[in-house]
């Protein structure tokens, strides 16, 4: 496990930059989102200029954002410098702990789920081994336990679900 | 005479046993979280605010404004000892900073940032007591138009002044305006893009966005940045405190800082970063030593540091008293407001009077803390350094996942951070600024209702925003930034251009 993460993460930083028309995936993402507005807008209903509908201020900014982002997509285009490289495994590590804990923490309580949550976020750094990660864990989630239902008093359950 | 009173009656409350708390409470963990390398103050914010929906709004507010300068302060430490701004507006800092710390300087040049922040922030403070009055009592006279146009500009400076393309800023501003419009719209009570989840029904929590954007994504990218380890190097405490020339060298550039910086912050749009940058420049073209810059002078340190702190005072000023903010920090502050049931806005300083001279007191009293905190304390924040950052995110997501899961203790809002974070992270991979976004996120909801109550009573004539004298001139300033930032844009593209030409002809 952790010879491949290592070997991962070289070839990731090994990896030539990627192209620059990746860079303009951004504009075009922001342009179909503006589409959306425009078009969910217009059916909630415009208004008229003295009584702004409730789907007016949506129309307007979502016409105003298909403009600048296809002024965006055109200026990424043209732009020769490399684009930033991505770190996948840790956007997905870190992806993947705030899910661990959406699914643990009300099935089977704060404690465990914090647990599973530091374990999950600590995947990409390979250099922590995994007892280290277990304890980082046990002492994250009994702090949690302490702090936020001892000392603040938030109505969770600490284990739930057994 | 008034302000003397308000004063009086602010210190009152800010030395309140609780308020004193809270404000030690924040300053504490804003210089915390603020050392932490690549989190700044919007990560502290967003990560204090559920906490602080416990509390009445004036111990909420002082520990808010805590956290907020205390994360700045904080910035500085990691700048100065590492290399790595905490916050950006820190980064001017590293330039003087951390020379001196190579050359066995730390210790003097984090007494001299501490000294330098704190006279920094006295001078805001004392800015701020004295023009946010006269300020509300001009606002007073807005109307929906002005309010309108006022929010604009607002907008339009924020973005445009922002670090990266100015084009970038407004497209994100105006992304943050429409992805501000989701949930029930107040005045018809229809239901707007909510994907009939009915957790959506309110819209998106605006620390769900914070957390997002800033926590989660300004986390993902520290983790590679930060792989390279943890500060090592030692410090000599007995070289702490500065000698007699470095005193008398420090003194004239906090004052033109603190100046510098109190102008800028009060501005809508540029807030601390712009200061700190404005006022090192200044000061390296009248300092008479201008070849010590750059290799660790002490009034390098001393300039920025008393820039940023003054201007993250006097950044409450058109906050509090317009409801505009001037940084995506401030618009968190804005949120927190409106969620405790309180509208900045020059109402706030006659119906809240309490809230307004309480915090102004704070942030003396707030000030006072950081620097008897910080000068013992530096060890600890030494140490912290130390602890290896494979330690701390990890710890950091747990916290970011409670504190979004004790909003509404429904796992749905940390779905949704899921989302923001990974926008978040994608916005800087695509080079788009978050912080314009939340800025129009806060001000969406505020622009709509203006607008609309403007257009009904110009009876659907949008000539309005132009013919109203003080509209007219906000819309006007308003075009001329968006040209001014176009242009200085396409030339420094050209430059750019050409440099990369001339370097491809050799």
């Amino acid at each position: 496990m952790k010879d491949l993460l290592l070997r991962l993460r070289k070839t990731d930083d090994e990896a030539r930059p990627p192209h620059v028309y990746f860079g303009a995936l951004g504009g075009i993402a922001l342009l179909i989102l503006a589409l959306v507005f425009i078009v969910g807008g217009y059916e909630l209903g415009v208004g008229t200029p003295r009584r702004l509908g409730t789907g007016a201020f949506p129309v307007i900014t979502g016409f105003i954002l298909a403009v600048l982002s296809l002024v965006v997509i055109a200026a990424d285009f043209r732009d020769t410098s490399d684009a930033e490289r991505p770190d996948w495994i840790s956007f997905a590590a870190i992806g993947a702990a705030l899910a661990v804990f959406a699914l643990t923490v009300g099935r089977i309580g704060l404690v465990p789920g914090a647990f599973l949550t530091v374990i999950t976020a600590s995947v990409p750094d390979p250099s922590l081994p995994i007892l280290g990660k277990i304890i980082l864990g046990t002492i994250v989630s009994l702090a949690c336990w302490a702090l936020f239902i001892g000392v603040i008093g938030l109505p969770f359950a600490a284990f739930g679900g057994f | 005479m008034e302000i003397i009173t308000g004063f009086g009656n602010g210190l009152l409350v800010a030395l309140q046993p609780a308020n004193l708390f809270y404000c030690f409470v924040g300053v504490f963990l804003g210089t915390f979280i603020g050392v932490l390398p690549g989190i700044g103050s919007m990560a502290a914010i967003a990560m204090i605010l559920p906490l602080t929906f416990y509390l009445e709004p004036t111990s909420a507010l002082v520990m808010i404004a805590g956290v907020y300068y205390g994360a700045e302060y904080g910035g500085s430490i990691a700048s100065i000892l590492m290399n790595v701004p905490g916050t950006p507006s820190s980064s001017i800092t590293c330039i003087d900073g951390y020379p001196m710390a190579r050359e066995g300087r730390a210790g003097v040049a984090l007494f001299g940032s501490a000294i330098a922040s704190f006279g920094g922030g006295m001078i805001g403070m004392i800015v701020m007591a004295v023009l946010a009055p006269g300020l509300a009592d001009l606002a007073l006279n807005f109307g929906p138009t002005e309010y309108f146009a006022v929010i604009l500009l607002g907008l339009v400076a924020a973005s445009a002044v922002s670090n990266g393309s100015p084009v970038k800023g407004i497209t994100m501003v105006v992304a943050g305006l429409m992805l501000g419009t989701v949930g029930v719209d107040i005045t018809t009570g229809a239901e707007r893009f909510t994907m009939g989840i009915p957790e959506m029904r309110d819209g998106v929590h605006l620390v769900i966005v914070a957390m997002g954007l800033f926590g989660v994504g300004e986390l993902i990218v520290s983790i590679r940045a930060n792989a390279s380890g943890a500060f090592q190097n030692e410090i000599d405490y007995k070289k702490f405190y500065p000698s007699r020339a470095e005193w008398k060298a420090m003194f004239g550039p906090i004052l033109r800082g603190s100046g510098i910086g109190s102008f800028f912050g009060a501005l809508p749009g540029t807030g601390q970063t712009v200061a700190s940058a404005v006022a090192y420049a200044v000061e390296k073209k009248i300092s008479p030593n201008k070849e010590r810059f750059g290799k660790g002078a002490i009034e390098g340190v001393a300039v920025p540091e008393a820039a940023n702190n003054s201007a993250t005072q006097t950044a409450f000023i058109p906050t509090l008293t317009l409801g505009v903010p001037g940084s995506a920090s401030m618009a968190l502050v804005i949120g927190a407001l409106m969620m405790y049931g309180i509208v900045p806005g020059p109402r706030l300083l006659v119906d809240h009077s309490d809230l307004f001279w309480g915090l102004v007191a704070s942030f003396l009293i707030g000030n006072i803390l950081l620097l008897i905190l910080n000068i013992p304390l530096i060890g600890l924040w030494v140490r912290l350094l130390k602890i290896s950052y494979r330690y701390m995110y990890p710890t950091i997501i747990v916290l970011i996942c409670v504190g979004v899961y004790s909003l509404n203790n429904n796992v749905f809002d940390v779905w949704l951070t899921l989302v923001f974070g990974w926008a978040g992270y994608l916005m800087r991979l695509f080079r788009f600024e978050p912080a314009p976004f939340l800025i129009g996120f806060v001000l969406g909801p505020m622009m709509e209702e203006q607008l609309r109550r403007a257009m009904l009573l110009s009876r659907g004539d949008p000539t309005t925003f132009l013919t109203r004298p003080i509209s007219g001139t906000l819309i006007a300033i308003t075009v001329l930034l968006l040209v001014y930032a176009i242009v200085s844009a396409v030339r420094q593209r050209r430059r750019l251009r050409k440099a990369a030409e001339a370097l491809s002809e050799t």
